[in-house]
């Protein structure tokens, strides 16, 4: 039987009508030494004030420098059972599908060889099993990779990637995300599992200017569908939409941002050589409207959360790429993108950062990008700029 | 050169840099690959070994890096 | 019992394998979606085919009970299929429409809280945490609990003028799209790191790394203990060179806290994508609920509420009334720290005579 320990602090978190995370560590410590550890230190941790655990290190397993993070607790005599509390990544399915099949599998394992505790998912978009010992990493990655699983990126590597729903259940995703997501992860693998970037490397994919896996936020390369063509107009579902009470001026036409609409009671008109692809009005009236034309996505680049420079997002590179597999053109960017980076980057720089320190000319032309006004938000106001000699000879 | 040449090669870069520079993986392909004059899949791959024969580790912190693992 | 053969390099297995066969035949073609209400929506395809997502809220820390229960629901009313969404809730796929109520009694049953769909507050995306983070200066967990007990109604039934994305990050290295949300609750050191064993600095550390770490430009090398020292009016007590160099203490439980920031999104919609901003600089860590933040994230919540207008996101709501009237309108107090002094400062400075009183 696992040790009990009196949570008078961590108790007060079952109250409430939300799932609580203090329910979930019980259950798990009722089986399991390592979890009644973790929540033994945790109800200290809410008693102080503070966090108690130690980070980095060497564990992994034989071959990968990523997917395992190493966890100490610097209360180790106190909480022997969580000395060590090693974090196992599992790359997760593009879009987060499951099967209760597979679900039930990983219980198996992770009951069998760690704490019983999961995060579905992680910030990064992995399936995070949360704390076993080092002795069971090797087992834990036979267990999964036997299975057709394998793990996700930690450290200077490529990072599990992840995407929206897309065109598995959204009517308005512009590319394949979950075949793009797959794709690179399979033709990334040793980018994933062997650690030799200057820093960590994201890749989000989203169906369209919505966002719903916010890679305009969190991501070095964020690809983002969208279109080259009409809006298509369904005047008698804008009907529709009227007649059960939105009102379409106020909620629709004037919020467009780009003034391309207009509506006169009964029509619906869409200036659409005006519109920037926003979203908002197909949004809101998703029965109604459909882009047609070339679908393709824009790329985008360099966001990231503050540490050093303060937080960025991502910033247009390419305009408008086709995306189709087996998706060459993308990759070939990517590859590009990594080569500057070797060349240039810092140790814990990341490739958006790089590019501030060195200029987005010098970027632009390794990668072989040329400048368009689509990745400038306005042209520079400051009158110090660079010449070479080539361009004096333009 | 021979990978088991090249593997060598490496292995003593990254005890050479004891106590002085952490290495990076990409520290070790750009060196041993201007060193021997050869490309830097072949060190890639030579290193590969290494990391699978677990005379060589990945360690993090503050970065990926590549170092002799710790007797026992 | 020995371990299976182990592979490498093999990825995770292809998506079409998890798929419930009606997305498999429909992938890429559906036409439209409905919200038939906070926790239930269904797509339709333009073969006429549907499929029915019943979305529930997870604490994102699962134990392996309740993965279990929630797979032997989904074999019983979904084929086994079901997925997770970015901002960790549940949903379980259904595809024949007579089990969609008795999936939603047993999950009524079982107190899984339906919701999340359509302009409400959907799940907090959050961080680790004191749970099992080294750099954690809060509790993640902790605080997303408290704030969604508070706002339970607003993820089970009512309705906000667009979607309010929340979401807690336990220290400035913002795991997760903190610093692109409508409210979130990000935790902040205020003291200056110490270093308490120079020995240990020599041993641990690479000094370039950890001067490099610095935004400020606060660390400098000490020659004559093979160590590092701050400079600390330059230091803006971030916490990364805790991170690259642990002997740089930087927790101190009574100097911890949180800070909320405001007004940030990561759609296009309407406007451009925005960063969060600073509403208030600093409250106290109080476990187990931190009563003083979720008074003031429901008073931010609350103005919006009042004032916004239909589809407007905090942060369009705040620019349409100015950030001056925000401050009025919130009561929250205004203070040197809401003044940019880091590298971007001049870009927030107001550079014209138009303001509201």
């Amino acid at each position: 039987m696992p040790k009990k320990y009196e949570t008078p602090l961590l108790d007060e978190l079952e109250k409430g009508p939300f799932p609580s995370f203090v329910t979930e560590i019980k259950k798990a410590a009722a089986r399991s030494d390592m979890a009644a550890d973790e929540l033994g230190q945790l109800e200290k941790s809410y008693r102080d004030k503070r966090g108690y655990w130690k980070h980095g290190g060497i564990v992994g397993v034989r071959g990968y420098g990523s997917g395992i993070i190493g966890r100490y607790s610097s209360l180790r005599e106190q909480f022997p059972n969580v000395a060590n509390f090693h974090t196992v990544r599992i790359n997760s399915t593009s879009a987060f599908f499951y099967t209760s099949q597979f679900l039930k599998e990983m219980c198996d394992i992770w009951d069998q060889y760690g704490s019983g505790l999961t995060n579905l998912h992680g910030s990064t978009g992995d399936l995070v099993l949360l704390g076993t010992n080092t002795e069971n990493l090797e087992p834990i990655f036979a267990e999964f990779s036997s299975r057709g699983w394998d793990l996700g990126g930690s450290g200077s590597a490529m990072r599990t990637l992840s995407c929206c729903v897309g065109p598995a259940r959204c009517e308005w995703s512009n590319i394949n995300t979950l075949d793009i997501n797959y794709n690179l992860t399979q033709e990334f693998q040793d980018e994933m599992h062997r650690p030799a970037f200057p820093y960590k490397f994201k890749i989000k994919t989203a169906g369209c200017a919505v966002d719903c896996i916010a890679s305009i936020a969190r991501a070095d390369l964020s690809i983002i569908g969208t279109w080259k063509g009409k809006i298509a107009v369904d005047q008698s579902e804008v009907a529709n939409y009227a007649k059960k009470g939105m009102n379409i001026t106020e909620e629709i036409v004037n919020m467009c941002p780009t003034k391309c609409m207009s509506y006169d009671g009964s029509k619906l008109t869409i200036n659409d050589a005006d519109c920037n692809r926003c979203m908002h009005c197909i949004a809101k009236m998703t029965k109604a409207l459909k882009p047609t034309g070339e679908k393709g996505a824009t790329i985008l680049m360099g966001s990231k959360a503050p540490f050093v420079i303060g937080a960025t997002l991502s910033w247009v590179i390419v305009p408008f790429m086709k995306l189709e597999e087996p998706y060459d053109e993308l990759k070939d960017l990517i590859r590009k993108m990594w080569e500057f980076w070797d060349e240039h980057g810092k140790n814990r720089e990341r490739i958006g950062e790089l590019v501030i320190r060195k200029g987005m000319r010098e970027f632009l032309e390794f990668i072989g990008v040329e400048p368009v006004p689509q990745q400038v938000k306005e042209p520079r106001r400051d009158p110090f700029f660079f010449w070479t000699e080539a361009d004096l000879q333009k | 050169m021979e990978k088991a040449e090249v593997a060598q090669k490496i292995y003593e870069l990254v005890e050479k840099s004891i106590g002085k520079k952490k290495l990076k993986s990409s520290d070790i392909q750009k060196q041993i690959s201007a060193d021997c004059g050869i490309s830097r899949d072949e060190v890639k791959e030579a290193l590969k070994d290494l990391v699978d024969e677990g005379k060589l580790i990945y360690t993090y912190f503050g970065g990926s890096f590549v170092e002799i693992p710790p007797k026992e | 019992m020995s371990a299976p053969q182990r592979r490498t390099d093999i990825g995770p297995p292809h998506y079409k394998d998890f798929l419930p066969p009606v997305i498999q035949k429909n992938y890429g073609d559906w036409k439209y979606h409905e919200v038939l209400n906070a926790g239930v929506m269904v797509h339709v395809a333009n073969s006429g085919d549907k499929i029915w997502s019943v979305r529930v809220a997870s604490p994102r820390l699962l134990s392996t009970d309740t993965i279990r229960d929630m797979a032997d629901m989904a074999e019983k009313y979904c084929g086994g299929y079901i997925r997770f969404t970015t901002r960790n809730n549940v949903e379980f796929l259904v595809s024949d429409e007579k089990n969609l109520t008795p999936l939603q009694n047993e999950l009524k049953a079982k107190k899984y809280m339906m919701g999340g769909i359509g302009s409400r507050i959907s799940n907090i995306v959050h961080t680790q945490g004191w749970v099992h983070c080294h750099s954690a200066c809060t509790d993640a967990s902790g605080l997303v609990k408290v704030l969604m007990d508070e706002f339970a109604d607003y993820f089970t039934t009512k309705e906000t003028p667009n979607k309010v994305r929340l979401a807690v990050a336990c220290c400035v290295n913002m795991c997760g799209a903190v610093h692109c949300s409508d409210i979130a609750v990000v935790a902040i050191h205020r003291k200056v790191p110490v270093v308490v064993d120079h020995d240990k600095v020599k041993n641990m550390c690479e000094v370039p790394s950890t001067i490099a770490a610095c935004p400020t430009g606060a660390i400098s090398p000490d020659p004559a203990k093979k160590s590092v020292k701050v400079n600390a009016d330059k230091c803006m007590y971030c916490g990364n060179c805790f991170t690259v160099c642990p002997p740089m203490e930087i927790h101190d439980p009574e100097n911890d806290g949180v800070a909320i920031v405001v007004g940030g999104k990561v759609g296009n919609l309407r406007s451009n994508p925005k960063f969060s901003k600073l509403a208030v600089p600093f409250i106290k860590n109080n476990p187990p609920r931190w009563p003083e933040v979720v008074t003031v994230v429901k008073k931010i919540l609350d103005a919006y509420l009042a004032d916004a207008k239909k589809h407007e996101r905090v942060g369009e709501w705040i620019e349409r009334i100015g950030w001056e009237k925000f401050f009025k309108v919130t009561g929250l107090p205004f203070t040197f720290q809401h003044i940019d002094d880091f590298t971007i400062a001049r870009e927030t400075f107001r550079t014209a005579a138009t303001f509201k009183w």
